[in-house]
């Protein structure tokens, strides 16, 4: 039997590496489309604009359904497809707090997505004011972490690990491919290691698979 | 890049778990720090001599590192112990990693490059600190310690009293406010960029959580001087 859910995917791409953490980290069975995201920008034609007008990826199919954007993608599948909640939690601050850092894996960190964008793709922009961008990004990550080992607490937004960490991990775990070592982010290094030895944990070319 | 002569924190000790490895510089030197699983710290070159691949991209395996180029590992003298291509090869003892002087003092990972330095020679130091953070700075070292002399904090009880910086060592630094001290680390990263690593002297009893975030926050506006030059007048910090 077809999977339910389908996932336009491009391997190196962080934002689609999201949706594959996600889905495994759920224990979700679904399938996958290869698109020639690079160099054949093949999510730009006219029948992936048919299901994305923004022409990005990745975009998830899921039984009827058709959407694009990571972040409200791991949204969708922990809310659909997470019977106890605690990828993303209901209401009250747990709920704020994820919502809080899903908004930043989109906005504040998406410099990051760019420099590496940049320095593979070869994609337009200023490499050092990307890199410095993304940078900062980080550092505003790893302040947040180290304040959270104040409160015992070992994950972004909750008690337990929620989609906020799914949407994070990829540009912290893949800065080295745009020239930003981890050498200066202790608490997310500390973070990254617990993430990795969550169940369905995956990794993704550029990130090592340590055997 | 030259540093100076003596010892030098890389690193807050609990940010290098057992088993785990990460890159650091020190005066423009590309250096390893790694924690194998009997909880021993190393400080190496960040090298493999293989492909000149980094260690600190690799993963600790017992009480060997291995480099995630080609996975040749080496054990806690540096020494190559294993090369996965060819498993039966009885591995030449010229293949070695430099290895440098380690020591964990005052919560933190301390090493030189002066193969003949001794241990440090540092006044007594505390047994128990609480770790604060290791905090990055687009500055250079030498400005740091000044800024820190113009900006202490207050303690964290809110008792007053006057502060106190006393440099133990060129790297070691302590500061006494009020009834609490803070030893801090000075570590130089390149010209341009520094390290501070933050610890209080005392029991995780008395400062683990509130103490913590108190001089945290403290940590926080020193960065803000030290990289735009301007102070953020707060109740975390004392007027110069």
């Amino acid at each position: 039997m077809m999977a339910r859910i389908t996932l336009y995917n491009y391997e190196l791409d962080e934002s689609c590496y999201k949706v594959r953490l996600a889905l495994s980290m759920l224990g979700l069975e679904w399938q996958t489309v290869a698109v020639d995201a690079f160099p054949g920008a093949e999510q730009k034609t006219p029948p992936f604009l048919a299901m994305n007008p923004a022409g990005s990826l990745p975009i998830l199919r899921d039984d009827e359904m058709t959407m694009f954007g990571a972040e409200s993608i791991i949204a969708h599948l922990a809310r659909s497809h997470d019977s106890t909640g605690a990828w993303l939690p209901a209401d009250g601050a747990d709920f704020a707090k994820v919502m809080q850092w899903l908004f930043f894996a989109a906005g504040d960190l998406g410099v990051a997505g760019a420099a590496r964008r940049h320095a593979m793709f070869g994609a337009a922009g200023d490499e050092a004011a990307l890199r410095a961008g993304a940078a900062q990004a980080l550092r505003a990550m790893d302040d947040h972490m180290t304040a959270r080992g104040f409160e015992k607490k070992e994950w972004f937004a909750a008690h337990r690990p929620t989609i906020a960490d799914i949407a994070l991990f990829p540009a912290f775990a893949l800065s080295r491919d745009f020239g930003v070592d981890h050498d200066e982010y202790p608490a997310l290094r500390r973070w990254a290691r617990r993430f990795r030895a969550l169940p369905g944990f995956m990794t993704m070319p550029g990130i090592p698979d340590y055997h | 890049m030259t540093i100076q002569a003596g010892w030098h924190p890389v690193a807050l000790s609990g940010s290098i778990e057992p088993g785990s490895s990460a890159g650091i510089r020190l005066g423009g030197n590309e250096l390893v720090v790694w924690r194998d699983n009997s909880g021993a710290a190393h400080v190496w070159e960040d090298r493999c001599p293989h492909r000149g691949m980094k260690l600190s991209f690799g993963f600790v395996r017992g009480d060997h590192i291995a480099c995630l180029y080609h996975g040749w590992q080496y054990d806690t003298a540096g020494q190559c112990r294993y090369i996965p291509a060819h498993p039966d090869l009885r591995v030449p003892a010229s293949i070695t990693v430099s290895v440098y002087s380690t020591a964990e003092a005052a919560g933190m990972i301390w090493t030189t490059l002066d193969p003949a330095a001794a241990l440090p020679e540092l006044p007594a130091l505390p047994e128990e600190v609480v770790p604060v953070r290791s905090l990055y700075l687009d500055c250079s070292a030498g400005m740091v310690i000044d800024v820190v002399q113009a900006m202490p904090p207050t303690s964290s009880s809110g008792g007053s009293g006057l502060a106190d910086l006393k440099a133990l060592s060129g790297t070691l630094f302590s500061l006494k406010v009020g009834e609490e001290t803070l030893l801090l680390g000075l570590q130089e990263l390149t010209g341009k960029r520094s390290a501070l690593h933050v610890v209080i002297d005392g029991p995780a009893a008395k400062y683990a959580g509130k103490g913590q975030e108190h001089f945290f926050a403290w940590t926080s506006e020193l960065r803000h001087h030290l990289e735009t030059g301007r102070a953020g007048a707060t109740s975390t910090t004392r007027a110069a």
